[in-house]
């Protein structure tokens, strides 16, 4: 392998490293708000008052598979919530 | 002058007689040949009684160009969820629709989901029924919860415009994702189906909020009679109703003691009345006012109703 060679590899392990960190941090940030909205629209889950809860009964069926993530994600095997479903 | 909108509203204090002068208003505007509805939603069935013939959860006629309609929120509500559990039946496993569906009955009973479906069934009648009549009148629950029921659209929908600004900032920060990884699997903002169903919620409810604020065409009637706490109610409610933009037409003082009414008792009971009519004129004067006086026997037949009809429309001086 020659100085060159080497030169790009490195090159493109810099690269690599940089933009996963980047995705990475994207990712966080996406988890984070995605939260956030999940908790916006289930807020009578956690006990309080919700003004729209009757119309975002209209998106529950869309819901499924993103509160599967984060039930996963928060390290538990089975929806915590009978109200969802997913497992 | 009432008889020029196209929407009125009924309210008051329980018990005041907003029931009877909603139908007899009705009744006045279908009489001058105009195509009238009047929509009771009062689960006490006081309409059903003074025309004396059932109203359903459907128009249906019940005098010539009168026709008459029931709210039951409680069925509206029913309506609502059993849609929502067909959406879940449509896209999930057998399942998974039947696990949900114990935890959406309880949803079901959550307070503020009538309340929330008597809405929309209003909305719904207004937006999408407002050609088929010249006049619709809504006779409301007491005060208090026709307030709230009035001032929810606003509520609801900045709720929901703060949900999809974060759907969209959500859906934006995917799409970053999308652009570092070279690999594009985000949805655009106009396919998510979430934002969608937002977003068509919200604009439904501006457009019911819209026509509700129209002061041109939609009024808010108070009904009063002549006591104490009745007047402070509907001095609160006026206030309230002015600030949420919606235009009081007209206030109806229901049940003034008849001039003619003989006797000490009478006359003191009169004595004491005009305090309370002197207070109504003042705290009241920027509305129009109609003054109705107390009749020999209940409001519970059609003749009856006749009769209140006709002194409502006519009579705008205290009778005394």
């Amino acid at each position: 392998m020659g100085w060159d060679d080497l030169k790009q590899h490195f090159g493109e392990f810099l690269h690599g490293y940089f933009v996963s960190e980047y995705e990475r941090r994207l990712r966080e940030q996406f988890v984070d708000l995605n939260d956030l909205f999940l908790l916006q629209c289930f807020m009578e889950l956690v006990g309080l008052p919700n003004p729209a809860a009757i119309y975002l009964l209209d998106v529950y069926p869309f819901f499924l598979e993103e509160f599967h993530t984060w039930h996963r994600r928060m390290g538990m095997d089975r929806s915590p919530i009978g109200s969802m479903p997913c497992c | 002058m009432l008889l020029k909108k196209r929407i009125l509203f009924f309210g008051g204090k329980g018990g005041v007689g907003k029931t009877t002068c909603a139908s007899a208003v009705a009744l006045a505007a279908s009489r001058e040949g105009r195509r009238v509805l009047l929509v009771s939603t009062d689960p006490a069935h006081s309409t059903s009684d003074i025309f004396g013939t059932p109203f359903g959860s459907d128009e249906r006629e019940i005098h010539p160009r009168l026709s008459g309609l029931e709210i039951d929120a409680n069925l509206e509500a029913r309506r609502y969820i059993d849609n929502a559990k067909a959406g879940i039946a449509r896209m999930f496993s057998h399942a998974v629709a039947r696990e949900a569906e114990r935890q959406i009955e309880l949803a079901a009973s959550m307070p503020g989901v009538e309340e929330v479906a008597l809405f929309d069934r209003i909305g719904d009648l207004i937006v999408n029924r407002f050609d088929a009549y010249d006049l619709m009148i809504f006779d409301t629950a007491p005060t208090g919860h026709t307030l709230r029921l009035l001032r929810m659209p606003e509520l609801v929908s900045a709720w929901i415009t703060a949900l999809s600004k974060r759907r969209r900032a959500l859906l934006s920060l995917n799409k970053d994702i999308d652009q570092v990884r070279l690999a594009p699997e985000a949805i655009n903002p106009e396919d998510d189906p979430i934002l969608k169903t937002l977003e068509a919620r919200r604009e439904k409810l501006e457009q019911v909020r819209a026509r509700l604020m129209q002061h041109n065409f939609t009024g808010f009637v108070l009904v009063v009679i002549p006591e104490r706490l009745p007047i402070e109610e509907t001095a609160r409610a006026a206030d309230i109703l002015r600030g949420s933009n919606v235009n009081v037409c007209g206030v109806v003082v229901n049940r003034v003691l008849p001039a003619d009414a003989e006797g000490d008792f009478y006359r003191s009971r009169r004595q004491q009345e005009q305090v309370y009519v002197d207070e109504i004129k003042q705290r009241f004067s920027g509305y129009p006012l109609a003054w109705v006086p107390q009749l020999p026997t209940d409001v519970n037949r059609l003749e009856h109703l006749e009769r209140v009809s006709y002194l409502l429309m006519r009579a705008s001086e205290p009778p005394m």
